[in-house]
């Protein structure tokens, strides 16, 4: 019964096992309302799947349309902090329908195409031998916090030429913006505090490059060529800077912590990638693909409907706002056999961690090729990875599956 | 005239991320599985062709002129 279902997603249980929560809303009720936060949840593979095939009926346009009150309930004296925050997404080019969007994208999409991000892996490979090499003298780590979140940031602040004491700063701005995806109810200072503070950190970085020729080797160059073609405006430069830094990292930080988690609690799955050649590439790559499924960083996103639309027999109405999870798409048993067991050597593995088609994530391939030489690395330098805790806890967000720290010691 | 080209996508390694379907949806079509398969090599454009190619996430697709033999892509 629908009733049964709870519209709390942002409780202890669905935040530490959205598996379960959005796992039994699949089951009963796939294209579920939720009265309480007023949005439809999106739970099956395939409608996922026809749902980004039919852009023209989904609006990326999610800031610009929504006309309900903010989701959760926010403070009321904050409406002013809210209404900056949304105008401010509304640059971001993920954002945007076609064709705005196309031509957006079209600004940066070459940089992540598979033949340039293997220009950066062998520096992905240094800085990951780095970070190991000095986790090994203590014979531990914290993977979240000496692992999984040093490693693509130092990626992404390089690639967008960020000097190196910065990288601490960009983190804290990070995190402040990561109030996105959650519950509290005066979450949007820190948010906006966040947003305000990368707008000037980046305001100065932009100019800079607007006044050189455009260096192909540097993201932020390539970024604000987009300003000279016509192509975004100067906000919207910055608004798409502040974006590739937050995407850049977040979510590779959270496939490499799952990821790790995921070895850990199956030794025949970490025996299975000990013992693989490591000279044959397809092990590592049908790993990495797996714990994209198995425990994806992203677990929503969100849409509003540009008409009405009927989808499993309910009525999604225009303007109504939609969130699909990927978290749940990715254990769909009539997608993918066992859904819920651990299988490295699944294939295909046609999972939505990254979305698909017009919006697929920019950046997967240099996600992909972070979270590869992670788990090789890992795989080749330890005989076991021991978790030195049994309590997991979650960061409380609708969007993120983000583990707030993963002690372990390495043998 | 314009070229002829065989399109192809490599089956052991396509993620069915979608990519070339949104660029070429007359040449690659989606199968049961999610992943890509080649309906008509010569259903469009040059231009969108190599560019699904060059943006596919994980490099699954070759480009081959079909006359000449020349690779075009990888």
């Amino acid at each position: 019964m629908v009733t049964a279902i709870s519209d709390e997603m942002f409780s202890g249980e669905a935040i530490a096992d959205p598996y379960s929560y959005y796992g039994r809303i699949r089951e009963e009720d796939p294209v579920h309302w939720n009265e309480k936060y007023e949005l439809w949840v999106i739970t099956r593979h395939d409608d996922l799947v026809w749902m980004t095939r039919h852009h023209e009926l989904f609006s990326s346009e999610f800031w610009s349309r929504d006309k309900r009150s903010p989701y959760p309930a926010i403070d009321e004296s904050d409406l002013g902090l809210y209404q900056f925050m949304k105008e401010f997404f509304m640059n971001w080019f993920i954002q945007q329908d076609r064709p705005v969007h196309t031509d957006q994208r079209k600004v940066v999409h070459k940089w992540f195409n598979p033949a340039s991000m293997e220009t950066w892996r062998p520096m992905v490979q240094k800085v990951v031998k780095d970070m190991l090499d000095e986790a090994d003298q203590n014979g531990r780590m914290d993977v979240m916090k000496d692992f999984a979140t040093p490693l693509p940031l130092f990626v992404i602040a390089q690639m967008m030429g960020m000097p190196f004491e910065d990288r601490k700063f960009i983190r804290s701005m990070a995190e402040k913006l990561l109030f996105i995806g959650r519950g509290e109810a005066d979450r949007m200072q820190p948010l906006t505090d966040g947003i305000k503070e990368l707008m000037e950190y980046l305001s100065p970085l932009v100019a800079q490059k607007m006044d050189l020729p455009v260096d192909e080797n540097d993201l932020l160059s390539v970024l604000a060529s987009g300003e000279k073609s016509g192509a975004l405006t100067r906000d919207e430069v910055i608004a798409d800077a502040i974006l590739l830094l937050l995407a850049g990292h977040e979510t590779t930080i959270n496939l490499i912590c799952n990821g790790t988690l995921a070895f850990t609690q199956h030794p025949d799955q970490w025996k299975l990638l000990k013992d693989a050649p490591f000279q044959d590439p397809d092990t590592i790559v049908r790993a990495t693909e797996e714990c994209l499924r198995y425990d994806p960083p992203v677990k929503s996103i969100q849409r509003i409907a540009s008409e009405d639309v009927e989808m499993g027999g309910k009525l999604l109405k225009e303007g109504d706002r939609i969130r699909w999870f990927m978290s749940s798409a990715n254990r769909d048993p009539a997608k993918h056999e066992n859904p819920d067991t651990f299988d490295i050597s699944r294939w295909p593995n046609t999972h939505v961690a990254f979305g698909s088609g017009i919006h697929h994530c920019l950046g997967a391939t240099l996600a992909r090729m972070e979270a590869q030489e992670a788990f090789k690395a890992l795989a080749e330098r330890y005989d076991s990875i021991s978790v030195e805790t049994d309590e997991f806890e979650y960061q409380p967000s609708v969007t993120f599956r983000s583990l707030k720290s993963l002690p372990v010691s390495l043998k | 005239m314009p070229r002829k080209l065989r399109v192809s996508v490599d089956l052991a390694i396509c993620v069915g991320n979608a990519m070339c379907e949104t660029y070429a949806p007359k040449v690659f079509v989606l199968n049961d599985d999610r992943q890509s398969t080649v309906a008509d090599s010569n259903a469009d454009t040059f231009e969108n062709i190599m560019e699904a190619a060059q943006d596919c996430p994980v490099s699954a697709i070759t480009v081959i002129d079909d006359e000449t033999g020349e690779k075009l892509f990888p």
